[in-house]
């Protein structure tokens, strides 16, 4: 597994291990929309460095930034709809629209959304757990919200 | 959802012919179409066997009547989709609710290549007009405007099962009555993009591939296009030839296992088969032949088996993997293949698996060797499967 694809998978362990219930959805019914700025960027430098001597198979087939979002997939069984966009920052705007609609409209009834941005020696993770069940802790899905959690942790946007 | 789909015209172009005649003809002469490289410009000639189209841009465009400037992926397109529309001799398209939905997977990266070798030298150079038609949906949109379609039109790139998802889409369309007529199918061109790509996987074979044989070493990529016509039995009724089959049966199941590889199980491919022929009402026994997969990948044919065995054994139909003849078209095999599958059924015929040697150790069958013809072909499977684990079963069935 790619850099990228371990700080996504090792978020996504943290924010499902105590909090989530996923028994108690179809897989189909489970989604993940992630975001970063930098796409595989951190694996793509790695591949083509391995170009000059062998090009690696292993490295290759991480040059895809979506492969965090099936390595997630693969781990927790979720068959769900899942994206990966680029943004130059993390977008709630985008998300919260984005998530929001595919919830509404049945698509799914639960949701990984957030940002796994990795380059070099520099990375973060903010992962949030999207339900249409209310949860016991849970708030309102609002980009005002997510923003202020992402700033909260001292994020530098 | 309950219209029949019917399959009127097919189209192909493929490295064993321009056309649909030419490649029956090289099956009934047990001929391939792999070979050095010839048109491609690539460091890997005279080292990595292809299966290319034997015309140069030039002489497709001359046979598509569109500019040489044009990608070779529309050239490929316009092509096949153009002669699956003249065989299915539907009078005046226009007076139906018309879709084209094409599956490709390197869209116009051919003229991408020949930009950037002008643009790294010198960032201020290279031709604009190569890249403008760079996406795969570009392609699609061209090869429709030129066909004259309007209603509909998009396209589906989920690896080597692209063209065959193409013809599942174009089948709900049809069941939903959204549409009356959909050109589906697929396209796909050699470029350096996807050969230098394939070659870093360490799955390309670098003699003549062997599909299902114990000894196979990898694929050989190929290129082409294929094409259905489908149409609702509305139409059906107003065409003045015999329809050539229908499509009785289709299945998209994800192997949720590797990026490039098949689970060792073959979890997808097992579903997409199973679900296929739940959807057509149909068991193991019924079918006469698969066209299967076989990339002769050591991955692929091992997993491929062993789901054919999971569902068929003891008794199994004949099966053989074309790519012998046509190479691996990715975006465009599945298409190529359903085409081959409605003319096994149209002409009685079962395609020879080419270069079969050794059986695999693991599995209790072996593919057909030889072209036989005069068999009755009630019914055929054809599979495709993705990377990402996206994989694809459709069943055609005679009427």
């Amino acid at each position: 597994m790619d850099r990228l694809s371990k700080l996504g998978w090792l978020a996504s362990e943290i924010l499902l291990k105590d909090s989530f219930r996923k028994e108690i959805y179809r897989p189909e019914d489970i989604g993940l929309v992630l975001s970063n700025a930098n796409s595989s960027l951190d694996t793509d430098q790695k591949y083509m460095a391995s170009i000059h001597d062998i090009p690696s198979p292993a490295l290759f087939v991480y040059t895809l930034p979506n492969i965090v979002t099936g390595e997630i997939c693969i781990r927790n069984n979720f068959k769900g709809e899942n994206a990966f966009f680029l943004f130059n920052s993390f977008n709630a705007y985008f998300i919260e629209n984005y998530v929001a609609d595919l919830l509404e409209n049945g698509i799914m009834e639960a949701c990984i959304c957030g940002w796994v941005e990795l380059l070099g020696n520099e990375f973060i993770a903010a992962l949030f757990l999207i339900e249409k069940l209310k949860g016991n802790k849970a708030v309102s899905l609002s980009k005002e919200y997510m923003e202020k959690i992402f700033k909260s942790k001292n994020i530098d946007l | 959802m309950s219209q029949e789909v019917y399959i009127a015209g097919v189209g192909a172009i493929s490295a064993i012919g321009n056309n649909v005649a030419q490649c029956l003809s090289s099956f009934e002469k047990e001929l391939d179409g792999i070979d050095e490289i010839t048109y491609l410009d690539t460091i890997h000639r005279f080292k990595l066997p292809v299966a290319e189209v034997k015309l140069s841009n030039k002489e497709l465009a001359e046979l598509t009547g569109v500019s040489a400037e044009t990608s070779r992926t529309t050239l490929l397109s316009l092509a096949a989709a153009g002669e699956a529309l003249s065989d299915s001799a539907i009078s005046g398209i226009s007076s139906y609710r018309t879709g084209f939905v094409s599956g490709n997977t390197v869209g116009s990266m051919d003229k991408s290549e020949d930009f950037f070798i002008d643009f790294i030298a010198d960032n201020r150079k290279g031709k604009l007009r190569n890249v403008f038609d760079h996406e795969c949906g570009s392609v699609t949109e061209t090869v429709a405007n030129l066909l004259g379609i309007k209603d509909y039109m998009t396209t589906i790139s989920t690896a080597c099962s692209s063209a065959a998802n193409a013809i599942v889409h174009a089948a709900h369309l049809i069941k939903s009555d959204l549409l009356d007529i959909v050109i589906a199918g697929g396209t796909d061109a050699l470029t350096k993009f996807t050969l230098n790509g394939f070659n870093t996987l360490m799955i390309l074979d670098k003699n003549f591939c062997m599909p299902f044989d114990d000894n196979r070493q990898g694929l050989n990529l190929g290129e082409g296009a294929g094409y259905l016509v489908l149409i609702s039995s509305k139409v059906a009724k107003n065409l003045n030839k015999a329809v050539y089959c229908k499509l009785s049966g289709y299945n998209n199941s994800n192997d949720a296992y590797h990026q490039t590889a098949s689970s060792p199980e073959g979890t997808g491919p097992y579903l997409a088969m199973k679900k296929a022929l739940e959807k057509s009402g149909l068991h193991p026994k019924d079918i006469d032949y698969i066209n299967l997969h076989g990339t002769g990948t050591p991955n692929n044919d091992i997993a491929e088996g062993i789901a054919v065995k999971r569902l068929f054994d003891p008794v199994y139909p004949p099966m053989s993997s074309t790519k012998s003849f046509t190479g691996h078209s990715l975006g465009a095999s599945g298409a190529i293949e359903a085409v081959f599958s409605v003319l096994a059924i149209r002409h009685g015929i079962i395609y020879p698996n080419l270069r079969f040697e050794t059986r695999i150790q693991e599995l209790p069958f072996e593919p057909e060797k030889r072209f036989l013809t005069g068999r009755a072909v009630h019914h055929v499977m054809s599979n495709s499967f993705g990377f990402g684990g996206n994989c694809t079963s459709l069943i055609f069935s005679e009427i």
